[in-house]
């Protein structure tokens, strides 16, 4: 028997789970993990193509980069043609290289997949497709399992949000591009599940009595919803699905945009279009690599010589330039995920040139992604409205995934549906749990 | 968005949820306590701006920089009509020599080849009052620090210094003496000291076991006053040795009757410290910089040689530590007594001088093997030929003993 696995692709944690026919194993995938069987959804590739994930791609790429040194220089990209009614003429195009680099870390690998714009990246002298970059990551992960199970992983089961995207055209495209990577990592047999039902598997095992379930799957990428009758092998039935762009990453931007931009010198700075360029790249995680170059460096230092918000440029520009953008982003989340307990919490950000610290509550939280709450509101509504059930005829909500644990989104759950129906589930392993189920009841079924 | 609006925020959380309003105050206060900490530190940076100290350190560090340039210029023979075209002027060849010295100030300078192991004899006694030769191995195009037993120190180039034949028979009389000691005065030490612009500290060493260190910043100074001190506490105290080392570095002293120490040298004060606690007839034989990953190397005058790993040797916090005992007490009472230490790693080589004045070269890795040097006669001193030995990266080894 082929052995078969089921493997959440995350946008911020992935997992590997095998099922058994009586117990679902998450595997160990990354012992160096506080959690050793969720593993970050990060990549980390060196000038030599070594390729690192999990916790020793962040660990590599610490030592590797902050505040190391750097050397631009100036390297032919291409030319472009210029064509007039009666000229035409070449001009070479060139850009400057940071040839100090040790490597890129890559993260939000599965939000690229549905991204129109963004087609890969070019790492050192190799472009990796987004599909390249997904390959990679696959092909690490499965040698991960395959070295805890002590044996060859031939197919898999992926999971993949209800909607990669709006676009069915670009959602096609990503489950396919996704389909790809997986059989160039190495999987012979590829399918998918969706997300939520995924979790409607997981807390299937848990019941005894046939119910009407809406799982209320809230990830780092997307928000995905489906409206189950579970309980019941048989009777099993998807009523309806849904879901929306909307996630933790987004509601890590809005607290950058809201909170952190002024301590880089929003408005402070007003007349200075290349600065407030750079300002406006904070909370964009592909923008603001590409900030670091030295044009940008000079026009920083001529402006904090100038004394323009010299204290706040002086941060930006410590932020851009030593690598410090991923430390960056990682203490904006941490900031936000302890306000599912907490009333308040500590964002900052100590280094060299940057004294960076914001006392945060729960409300100007709930302030900041309110509009947010709106949305996702309604898309639960239409969903259950689509699904032919009113909310009354709801036995539970089973909500997982790292954003379900805002206490904003559990009150509109409880206000909705009552306190007493909204379950807890595991909000790392509930999906990957029943992605090695649904991989066990396919292989079984094919045999 | 300004502070008083963050704040009518903050006072909102505190009234919807009451129990958020501790952890506010715990998170504002703390904020507070750093804010202070800072603010501290800042006034006592404007003082020293407003007086002038910050200046006249500035002023400090720019000479200490300049000199050092002074100095690389000196090693790489740059003079500042060349200096930029510095990257076509030819190095300066750099071949490994050893310098075997005696506190009289007599120095033999000898090159050496990589085929030769049997170097020579020195046919007089070298040793004054007990105090036997010691050996530095020093790229040719190595700086030397001399320092006196009075805290007097003069620089000279390595390759000033005369060369004698590899082979021979030495004579007392054909040793160089580039500057004899004055009055009362003995040689204690020569230290390699090109790379003092990569070192944070002098570290010297006193035969009662007496650490000092000084900031490299000082160099200009010590070297234009020609004085450094004697690093001692007690006035029968004198210095033993003198290396430049690195924050990060960690120092091993050995004594004669075969007491170790390790301590790292960031935790030393700048006063004179004793860092180990001698009985009244001990004192330092060696001292040396090691690393993590090097092996120690303790030889008794008869040439049984104590290998131990640098990370066996337990890191010293105390200044009132004994030191980790190498030599068991049986041992002790029979007389044998420690003559030379070093730090090494299995391709180095280490030179041996025995009381007949023959001076020959052996592999520390043989000598780890087997555990003990042949020779005619008891050692008296040794000295450590690293491989890197000419990018000058050259351990300062001492050794010191009772002649036969």
């Amino acid at each position: 028997m082929s052995l078969k696995v089921g493997i959440d692709f995350g946008t911020s944690n992935s997992g590997v789970a095998v099922y058994d026919g009586g117990r679902v194993r998450v595997l160990p995938v990354d012992p160096k993990n506080v959690l050793p069987e969720v593993i970050k959804t990060v990549l980390y590739i060196t000038k030599d193509y070594r390729a690192y994930l999990g916790q020793e791609a962040v660990e590599t790429y610490y030592r590797d980069n902050v505040n190391r040194q750097r050397r631009y220089v100036k390297q032919w990209a291409g030319e472009i043609e210029y064509r007039g009614a009666d000229l035409f003429y070449m001009r070479d195009i060139f850009v400057y290289v940071d040839e100090l680099k040790p490597g890129r870390l890559l993260q939000y690998l599965k939000t690229a997949l549905r991204k129109d714009n963004y087609k890969g990246t070019q790492i050192f002298e190799r472009y990796y497709s987004v599909g390249d970059l997904a390959q990679t990551y696959l092909s690490l992960l499965k040698k991960r399992a395959e070295d805890v199970l002590g044996e060859t992983i031939h197919a898999v089961t992926l999971g993949r949000p209800v909607k990669f995207s709006e676009s069915p055209e670009l959602d096609s495209k990503a489950q396919e591009t996704l389909r790809e990577a997986a059989h160039e990592a190495g999987f012979k047999e590829v399918d998918f599940e969706l997300e939520p039902i995924a979790a409607a598997l997981d807390y299937e095992q848990s019941i005894s009595q046939p119910q009407n379930v809406v799982i209320f799957d809230f990830g780092g990428g997307t928000l995905d919803i489906a409206v189950m009758r579970l309980g019941d092998a048989k009777s099993r039935q998807v009523y309806a699905s849904g879901g929306v762009d909307i996630a933790g990453s987004d509601f890590d931007r809005a607290i950058i945009e809201k909170r952190m931009l002024q301590h880089f010198g929003f408005g402070k700075v007003k007349h200075h279009p290349e600065i407030m360029q750079m300002i406006e790249a904070v909370p964009d995680w592909m923008a603001l690599p590409e900030m670091g170059t030295p044009i940008n460096k000079n026009i920083l230092d001529k402006a904090i010589q100038a004394k323009v918000a010299p204290v706040r440029l002086k941060a930006l520009e410590h932020l851009i330039y030593n690598d410090l953008a991923f430390t960056f982003y990682n203490r904006v989340e941490a900031g936000k995920i302890a306000l599912s307990n907490d009333g308040a919490t500590v964002i900052t950000l100590e280094d060299k040139e940057i004294s960076l610290w914001e006392l945060y509550t729960r409300s100007q939280f709930e302030s900041d992604i309110y509009h947010y709450l709106v949305d996702v509101e309604k898309v639960l509504l239409d969903t259950i409205a689509k699904s032919g059930l009113d909310v009354e005829q709801i036995d539970a909500v089973v909500k997982t995934g790292g954003s379900s644990n805002i206490p904003l989104f559990t009150g509109m759950l409880g206000r909705l549906f009552g306190a007493e129906k909204v379950k807890e589930s595991n909000a790392f392993s509930s999906v990957v749990a029943g992605l090695a189920i649904k991989a066990f009841n396919h292989s079984s079924l094919v045999e | 968005m300004s502070l008083s609006n963050k704040i009518e925020e903050w006072m909102k959380e505190a009234e919807e949820r009451p129990e958020s309003a501790v952890t506010i105050v715990r998170l504002i206060a703390r904020r507070l306590r750093e804010l202070t900490e800072r603010d501290e530190e800042l006034l006592a940076e404007n003082i020293a701006l407003q007086n002038g100290t910050r200046v006249e350190e500035y002023q400090k560090r720019i000479a200490h920089l300049e000199y050092q340039l002074e100095l690389i210029k000196r090693r790489f023979g740059v003079d500042e009509g060349t200096l930029v075209e510095l990257p076509a002027q030819p190095v300066e060849e750099s071949t490994p020599n050893l310098l075997v010295y005696n506190a009289q100030g007599r120095i033999f300078r000898i090159e050496l080849n990589s085929d030769a192991k049997e170097l020579g004899r020195i046919t007089s006694d070298m040793s004054n009052d007990h105090e036997p030769p010691r050996i530095l191995a020093v790229p040719s195009n190595e700086e030397a620090l001399l320092l006196y037993t009075s805290g007097r120190v003069s620089a000279y180039k390595v390759s000033d210094i005369p060369l004698i034949e590899l082979g021979g028979a030495w004579e007392r009389s054909q040793a160089a003496l580039p500057d004899e000691p004055r009055a009362g005065e003995l040689l204690a030490c020569i230290t390699p000291f090109s790379h003092l612009p990569l070192s944070d500290f002098f570290l010297q060493i006193s035969r009662r076991g007496c650490a000092k260190k000084t900031m490299t910043s000082l160099a200009q100074s010590i070297l234009g006053n020609h004085y450094i001190g004697k690093g001692a506490l007690q006035k029968s105290d004198q210095p033993f040795d003198l290396m430049l080392s690195r924050k990060q570095d960690r120092a091993v002293f050995a004594t004669y009757e075969g007491k170790v120490i390790a301590f790292d040298v960031d935790d030393l004060s700048y006063a004179i410290e004793e860092r180990i606690k001698l009985s009244a007839t001990d004192y330092v034989i060696a001292s040396f910089i090691t690393r993590a990953d090097d092996s120690l190397l303790f030889v008794t005058q008869t040439g049984k040689v104590i290998h131990r790993d640098s990370k066996s040797i337990e890191t010293s916090k105390s200044s009132t530590a004994k030191g980790q005992a190498l030599i068991p007490p049986s041992r002790l009472e029979q007389g044998v007594r420690f003559m030379g230490a070093a730090s090494v790693q299995d391709s180095d080589s280490v030179a041996v001088l025995d009381a007949t004045g023959r001076l020959q070269i052996l592999g520390a890795d043989s000598l780890t093997g087997s555990g003990s040097i042949a020779a005619e006669a008891w050692i008296l001193s040794i000295g450590l030929i690293q491989t890197d030995n000419s990018l000058a990266k050259v351990a300062n080894l001492r050794k010191v003993g009772e002649s036969s």
